[in-house]
């Protein structure tokens, strides 16, 4: 096999993040592709495996500005979003930004608040905008969440409505680390935490830029088709009650581009289109309750439809 | 997805021609069978409609065109006057409007033909839709194709329409049309992507293996069907068997058309006459004298009849010299079916009965009727004095030619009538039978006991009914050797007259079943359909008709004298079972090259098949070694391939050469055994490879590759640089 090379300056952004992160590659790596597709993290783990750690990495690499949302059951949409005070001294109200009004954002626990918090902040993801009091604020770009869950057998949690786990790009597990990963963990532990140390490698322009340039690799009209072939056969399956939306197709289109150009390339292959799916799908998907009770999950049933849509590998002559 | 729909463009336009020549199919037999002229218009206008139909030309304009030529057709077929004067549209509506009426009344045979023409088109109109619809929206055609054969084999089967031809295109037609069909119901299940020259890769060998299991089952000797052709059994089983003559063809009895023999047949126990006579002989009915190559028929069609009363002589005289030894005899016959025509033994003097007095002979026919009407009561009892004769084998061995003033030409003309048509092997082989014999008794015998030659079988069932171009004797006399009597007695009556000799079909029945003594203390038989029978008389002169029997296990009730041959007179004469050893003629084909000697496709096909009858040992060998060589590298193609493929590709430089060698390149590793899975990436596989091969080559060459396929972008070189690895690879593969 070739060596697989990729672009300097996301190889640079991760070995920055490395330095933080014991392990934790392809986690990194996905976060990065949402970042880059302009898109949104779900992490679904149980507290305490690093899901902070990475994201404030992340943060410190782009050079962004960081804010974190630890959403309880009694927080309220205004201290998401922010709100208007009363100045005495100018004699007006004067916004006050909410924590929304960053680059990347931490929402911690999202299902562990009222849904009318959890859509205030959905609604930032969707519209890049919040408006309070009839004032609409244009949030900067970048603009990056990386939400994360509880897994949502444990109590008092609000479990996100299908139509807003829709607009996450990904969702993904972190995973505990393996012994030796864990024992590196606890051996840096014992130092200063480096996250303090962490330098930029781009800034926040060199970052629009790159989300720019992702936009143009190239996705042949063969590959859109192998996407909404599988999008399709998920729809189609058996077990499946809701398949993916076209919503979802263009998450992965737009997943796989950064993806390619991650790993140095102007095009993308349907390797990327095949390692992303399941990220890019599986919480799209709404299986049947007999389907649960099997014990089938999602990323079995888009494991499936991969292994049986065809890799279209023959130039379709025009 | 424009490939997808020209594809689809071209398989439709296969499809609309397809049921377009099906629904012609239906057409076809109308000219023949009912009175419908001008099918062409027909036609035309379901070319036209299926046209429109593939086009996809708007339903208005579409429904316009068609109606502007349907009341075009019928301006030109029934009115008079210009088209575009409109008056005749007046006259058209007054039809529809009166034609109506006679629908409603149900008066269907009141209908006008320009009205029945208006509801064809319609019908045509509403058929073309309906195709359209199976075709291009279901996708299903088999029932119409299935109607279709079942009409057409129906047609074949109770009309004279001769579907020989039409089963064999719609079969192809409909197996063209359910194979694109399947293409389409597959794409469409499977999603697949329709990629160039899917359509071909379908079509090429839907069209080879239509085209060569038609050809094979065209070419293939078929056997004759092993049921008896129900049609007659249908007749006859709604008719009532026996009643009238000519129901029943082929069931065993009596019937009077006899100008298509052949053919299996059933048989049938109905009695149909219980005689008492003193000694048993065969019954005749009619006798016919012209041969048509097919059967038999009568010179005339109606012949003079003559009555007579029962006192009076028959008006034929059996023996034209007095001389003939006879035994006076009677016999009685109670005839259980009412047939219009009575059954009477050789020598016929007179006939009696009680409640009728007269009755009438065809004088051609020798055919002796009941002066009822048909369907009147027949007679219950009659009874026939007739002089049976002892001929005398030697004044028939006298008769050597045919100069006799007994023989006039007019005479001989009539009774050695032979179609033109008939081939010569068949003289050729009377002649050779009878060369070292003189007289005209001695080679009517020779011919007689020659159909007692192990070569022939008396069968009712596998009997062959001659094809188009086929002689009936000959195809029994040199193919087939299967027949019942009317084969037996036809054979030999044609092998007869061919040397000049004056011979006549006799129809009639055998003596029939013994059942003990009658009531008159004279022996009763029972006459049953299955004892109709047809044997041969030949005309002596000074004796007259002698019959003749060369049925196979027949034997006629009729004494021979053999003055000085033989001092058993009065008994029967058992035939003599050995029959001359018979070379076949050789030559016959070349007399029927010499006949014909221009090109023809017959010839060429007959010439084939001469050819493979000959040489057939040296056929299925070479079809065997060729068969073993496809075989063998078949089985070796792994060891072949590769350096085949590297020849292929020495000479092929340009970089647009590279994807062709790679998809090259992955075919044969899937035939080498390391499969691609359907999900499989390419560079997934290509790790595996050479993970397989402990290789890098397919990597870089799929890299290449990739760029190729997933970025539309070849650089320049990329064929010259990999073309080593690539070669590595394929070679790799034999190691």
């Amino acid at each position: 096999m070739t060596q697989i090379q990729m672009n300097p300056t996301i190889e640079r952004i991760l070995k920055n993040i490395d330095k933080v992160m014991i392990g934790k590659r392809n986690v990194a790596e996905l976060s990065l592709v949402a970042l880059l597709a302009e898109g949104h993290v779900l992490l679904e783990d149980v507290p305490g495996v690093g899901k902070t750690m990475m994201v404030r990495a992340l943060a410190k690499s782009v050079n962004a500005n960081f804010r974190r949302i630890q959403f309880t059951p009694d927080l309220l949409p205004s201290d998401v979003t922010g709100v208007s005070i009363y100045n005495p001294k100018e004699m007006e109200f004067q916004f006050r930004p909410g924590p929304i009004m960053g680059n990347i954002i931490l929402a911690d626990e999202i299902n562990r608040t009222s849904p009318k918090t959890q859509s205030a902040l959905l609604e930032g993801m969707e519209e890049s905008s919040v408006t309070i009091d009839g004032v609409t604020h244009r949030l900067e770009k970048p603009f990056f969440v990386m939400a994360t869950q509880n897994p949502i057998e444990y109590e008092g949690t609000y479990p996100l409505p299908e139509a807003q786990l829709d607009r996450f790009l990904l969702k993904m597990k972190m995973g505990y680390p393996d012994v030796e990963e864990e024992m590196e963990v606890l051996s840096r532990a014992q130092k200063i935490a480096p996250i303090e140390e962490l330098e930029a490698v781009i800034d926040l322009g060199e970052l629009r830029a790159l989300q720019q340039e992702i936009k143009q690799v190239t996705v042949d009209d063969m590959l859109k088709r192998y996407i909404v072939d599988i999008a399709n056969w998920t729809r189609t399956d058996s077990h499946v009650y809701l398949g993916a939306s076209p919503r979802g197709s263009i998450a992965l289109m737009k997943a796989a581009q950064a993806y390619a150009y991650m790993y140095g390339r102007d095009y993308v292959l349907p390797d990327d289109i095949q390692y992303l799916a399941p990220y890019v799908f599986s919480h799209r998907i709404i299986l049947k309750s007999e389907a649960k009770f099997e014990g089938i999950t999602a990323e079995d049933i888009v494991h499936r439809v991969l292994s049986r849509v065809p890799v279209p590998v023959q130039r379709l002559v025009k | 997805m424009k490939i997808q729909e020209k594809q689809g463009k071209v398989l439709n336009f296969f499809l609309y021609t397809c049921g377009f020549l099906l629904l012609w199919e239906w057409l076809r037999p109308l000219k023949e069978l009912t009175d419908t002229a001008n099918m062409s218009v027909f036609i035309f206008f379901l070319c036209l409609a299926f046209t429109l139909a593939y086009l996809n030309v708007h339903f208005f304009i579409r429904t316009g065109l068609k109606l502007l030529y349907v009341f075009y057709t019928l301006n030109f077929l029934y009115f008079e006057g210009s088209f575009f004067r409109f008056k005749w549209l007046v006259f058209l509506f007054q039809d529809v409007r009166e034609n109506m009426s006679v629908v409603f009344q149900g008066d269907w045979m009141e209908l006008s033909d320009s009205f029945r023409s208006l509801l064809f088109f319609l019908l045509l109109a509403l058929m073309a839709y309906l195709l359209h619809y199976w075709l291009i929206q279901r996708k299903q055609i088999f029932v119409f194709f299935f109607m279709t054969l079942v009409f057409i084999t129906v047609l074949d089967t109770f009309t004279p329409y001769e579907a020989k031809g039409a089963i064999v295109r719609s079969v192809m037609i409909g197996f063209v049309v359910m194979g694109i069909l399947t293409f389409f119901r597959l794409v469409e299940k499977e999603r697949v992507q329709m990629q160039a020259g899917f359509a071909k890769k379908w079509m090429a060998p839907l069209l080879v293996m239509t085209c060569i299991s038609v050809l094979i089952g065209y070419s293939v000797p078929k056997a004759s069907p092993i049921w008896p052709d129900p049609v007659p059994y249908i007749k006859s089983y709604s008719q009532g068997s026996g009643t009238d003559g000519s129901g029943g063809e082929k069931k065993v009895g009596y019937g009077i058309d006899d100008s298509k023999l052949g053919g299996p047949f059933k048989a049938d126990n109905t009695i149909v006459y219980e005689t008492e006579v003193d000694s048993r002989q065969y019954w005749k009915v009619e006798t016919k004298d012209v041969y048509t190559g097919k059967g038999w028929i009568s010179s005339v069609e109606e012949g003079e009849r003559v009555s007579f009363d029962q006192n009076e002589n028959f008006p034929i005289a059996s023996y034209t010299n007095p001389n003939i030894k006879t035994e006076d005899r009677t016999a009685i016959i109670k005839p259980v079916v009412n047939y219009p025509h009575l059954i009477y033994p050789l020598g016929l003097r007179s006939v009696q009965n009680d409640s009728q007095n007269t009755f009438e002979v065809d004088l051609s026919l020798e055919k002796i009727y009941t002066s009822n009407p048909i369907d009147g009561p027949g007679i219950k009892e009659y009874s026939v004095e007739y002089a049976n004769p002892k001929f005398s084998v030697k004044s028939m061995m006298s008769i050597v030619d045919n100069q006799h003033p007994e023989l006039t030409g007019e005479f001989l003309e009539r009774y050695t009538q032979l179609p033109e048509e008939l081939p010569q092997r068949v003289k050729d082989l009377a002649l050779e039978l009878t060369k070292d014999k003189t007289n005209w008794y001695d080679k009517a015998k020779t011919i007689e006991n020659y159909f007692d030659g192990p070569q022939f079988q008396y069968d009712q069932k596998d009997v062959a009914v001659p094809s188009r171009n086929e002689d009936y004797v000959d195809q029994f006399l040199f193919e087939t050797h299967k027949g019942y009597c009317d084969n037996f007695s036809t054979s030999m009556l044609v092998m007869v007259r061919s040397l000049g000799i004056p011979a006549r079909w006799v129809k009639g029945y055998t003596q029939g079943d013994f059942r003990g003594l009658g009531d008159s203390g004279k022996r009763l038989y029972v006459v049953t359909n299955n004892n109709a029978h047809s044997w041969v008389e030949v005309y002596f002169p000074n004796i007259g008709w002698v019959p003749f029997e060369p049925t196979k296990g027949f034997a006629n009730n009729i004494q021979f004298a053999y003055d000085q041959v033989s001092q058993n007179t009065g008994t029967d004469v058992q035939q003599t079972p050995q029959a001359p050893k018979v070379e076949m003629p050789k030559d016959e084909k070349k007399t029927a090259s010499a006949k014909k000697s221009s090109f023809s496709w017959k010839e060429t096909w007959s010439n084939a098949k001469d050819f493979l009858n000959k040489y057939w040992y040296l056929f299925i060998l070479a079809l065997l070694v060729i068969g073993f060589v496809i075989y063998g590298l078949y089985r070796t193609r792994l060891k072949w391939l590769p350096c085949y493929y590297v020849y292929r590709f020495k000479r092929r430089r340009k970089d647009e050469d590279f994807p062709a060698a790679y998809f090259t390149l992955l075919n044969h590793l899937n035939r080498y055994g390391l499969t691609r899975k359907q999900g499989q990436t390419l560079r997934d596989y290509a790790e595996y490879v050479d993970r397989y091969f402990s290789s890098e080559e397919m990597g870089i060459l799929t890299e290449n590759y990739e760029r190729y396929v997933y970025k539309g972008h070849l650089e320049k070189g990329t064929w010259e640089e990999t073309r080593e690895l690539w070669e590595n690879l394929i070679k790799k593969t034999i190691a």
